[in-house]
């Protein structure tokens, strides 16, 4: 091949990106690492964005996840506001975009390159954003949406119960806006757990006075004024002077149309390759194996990201993946902090240890489908994590592991039938 | 009670918390190292804090483990 203009090309410059970068040069790998930035901004955490950038009206810095001088010391170069336009594989050369034109803005020749470009929020028709309407994506989205929570006093509509649009209603409600809840599945996280869970954290949001409408869609929406007005699926309406969507995502992999790969979220091994040699993916744009469930599954979580940027890095340099842990997300909503580790399916059996009715909210659900370890929902149960994990995995591995904690004092006693009280 | 936090290297990713919390006990580069010492409270409070629950903490005089 022709010099490549990057040893490591990443399109896509957020959490995965910035892990990859990190590991590269962690694992002494010497290369040309060129990284392009669709926003004009370095790589920066979006958690934040549905929290604390929400809640504190004096943060304006966007939550970079590296101090400006470590791409320079590590020898990581930044494209800034540019994208990836479309992909030649065979020739190994990635055609740019600069993000407000649609035209090319040149090639890169690259030896590996790494599909990192993430996800884009789904937009619902009939619904024109600006003004009334939003979606929380970027840092640029957060600070939109703050200043419409900060200025605008009227009610708040979040149409999708997902994390992003239950984060949501928590802050909004902590800035003491009206807010209405939106789901049009039967419980909110709908896809993630059972409706005995989902149906758990409908409940906190009403207790914190949010009015929550399940299996309801919106069928029309009109504008008067600055004011929304949704009709949902059984004739009610909603006024709202503010509209988050947060109906989910969809992977941005829309460029690689030509290329072969996609549509949807990039299929790979458990290392990050793809079915083109020399091109991986990793994060929201990537569908990783997951050892525990014995398929690929995408995933738009924060720690997928990380753990695949990483086993991309390491599959670059020669090195094979790390050992699987169970997939875990968190989510901060009204103060509680929630955890799923592992998987919860429709068909499962729930072991309650603590009482989530109580006025303090907070339990563990153990998870097991035909006896089996699968999961755990904690909620304000920190402490149970770790073990959570080790349950999940020692299952997973083969063996029935005892839940056994006697040698820990303060620690959850395991699931059973005789013992569904936290240890004192 | 002085104490010593443990990190899970392998269930560790780097958030940062703990460091924002204590720079005097944490420093996050790739993952989470210890580089000092706490009071049982203010460490279990930091444990409970990481999203990823990645730290332990021991008696630092006995070795015994009083969180989780």
């Amino acid at each position: 091949m022709t010099r490549p203009d990057a040893d490591v090309l990443i399109a896509g410059g957020g959490l995965a990106a910035q892990r990859c970068c990190e590991t590269l040069r962690r694992q002494g790998f010497g290369g040309r690492i060129v990284v392009l930035c669709e926003e004009p901004t370095a790589p920066y955490d979006r958690p934040p964005l549905s929290k604390a950038v929400l809640s504190d009206e004096r943060e304006r810095r966007t939550p970079t996840l590296k101090p400006a001088e470590w791409y320079a010391e590590h020898g990581v170069e930044l494209l800034l506001g540019v994208a990836a336009r479309e992909l030649d594989p065979a020739r190994r050369l990635l055609t740019l975009r600069e993000r407000r034109g649609t035209g090319a803005a040149g090639r890169l020749r690259y030896r590996e390159l790494v599909i990192a470009t993430g996800s884009r929020p789904r937009r619902l028709p009939g619904l024109e954003l600006g003004g009334v309407a939003h979606e929380l994506r970027t840092h640029a989205d957060a600070l939109a949406l703050r200043a419409a929570l900060r200025e605008r006093d009227g009610r708040l509509a979040v149409l999708g119960a997902g994390l992003v649009g239950m984060e949501v209603a928590a802050a909004a409600r902590g800035l003491g806006r009206e807010v209405t809840l939106i789901e049009a599945a039967a419980t909110p996280l709908a896809r993630a757990l059972p409706p005995a869970l989902g149906y758990w954290i409908a409940r906190l949001h009403r207790e914190h006075g949010v009015e929550v409408r399940l299996a309801s869609s919106v069928e029309r929406v009109s504008l008067r004024g600055s004011t929304a007005r949704l009709e949902l699926s059984d004739g009610s309406t909603v006024d709202a002077d503010t509209v988050l969507v947060a109906a989910g995502t969809a992977p941005a992999t829309e460029w690689l149309a030509t290329s072969g790969l996609g549509p949807g979220a990039i299929p790979t091994d458990a290392a990050g390759r793809t079915a083109h040699p020399g091109v991986y993916a990793a994060g929201d744009a990537a569908r990783f194996p997951d050892p525990y469930l014995g398929e690929r599954v995408p995933s738009q979580h924060w720690e997928a990201a990380v753990r695949q940027g990483t086993a991309v890095a390491r599959a670059i340099v020669g090195l094979a993946p790390a050992e699987p842990v169970p997939p875990m997300f968190w989510s901060d909503q009204h103060g509680h902090r929630i955890q799923l580790v592992g998987h919860a399916p429709p068909d499962c059996e729930i072991e309650l240890d603590g009482n989530p009715t109580a006025g303090s909210g907070q339990f563990a659900a153990w998870i097991t489908r035909a006896g089996r370890p699968i999961g755990a929902l904690l909620v304000d149960r920190p402490d149970a994590l770790q073990h959570a994990r080790q349950w999940i995995a020692a299952a997973h591995a083969g063996h029935t592991a005892q839940p056994t904690t006697a040698n820990h004092r303060n620690t959850p006693a395991g699931p059973g039938p005789s013992d569904t009280r936290r240890a004192a | 009670m002085t104490c010593l936090p443990i990190i899970d290297e392998s269930a560790c990713l780097a958030h940062g918390d703990c460091e924002a919390l204590a720079p005097d006990v944490f420093r996050v580069d790739d993952v989470a190292t210890v580089i000092g010492i706490g009071t049982a409270e203010q460490l279990i409070a930091i444990a409970q804090a990481c999203p990823a629950c990645a730290i332990s903490v021991v008696d630092e005089a006995t070795g015994e483990q009083v969180y989780p």
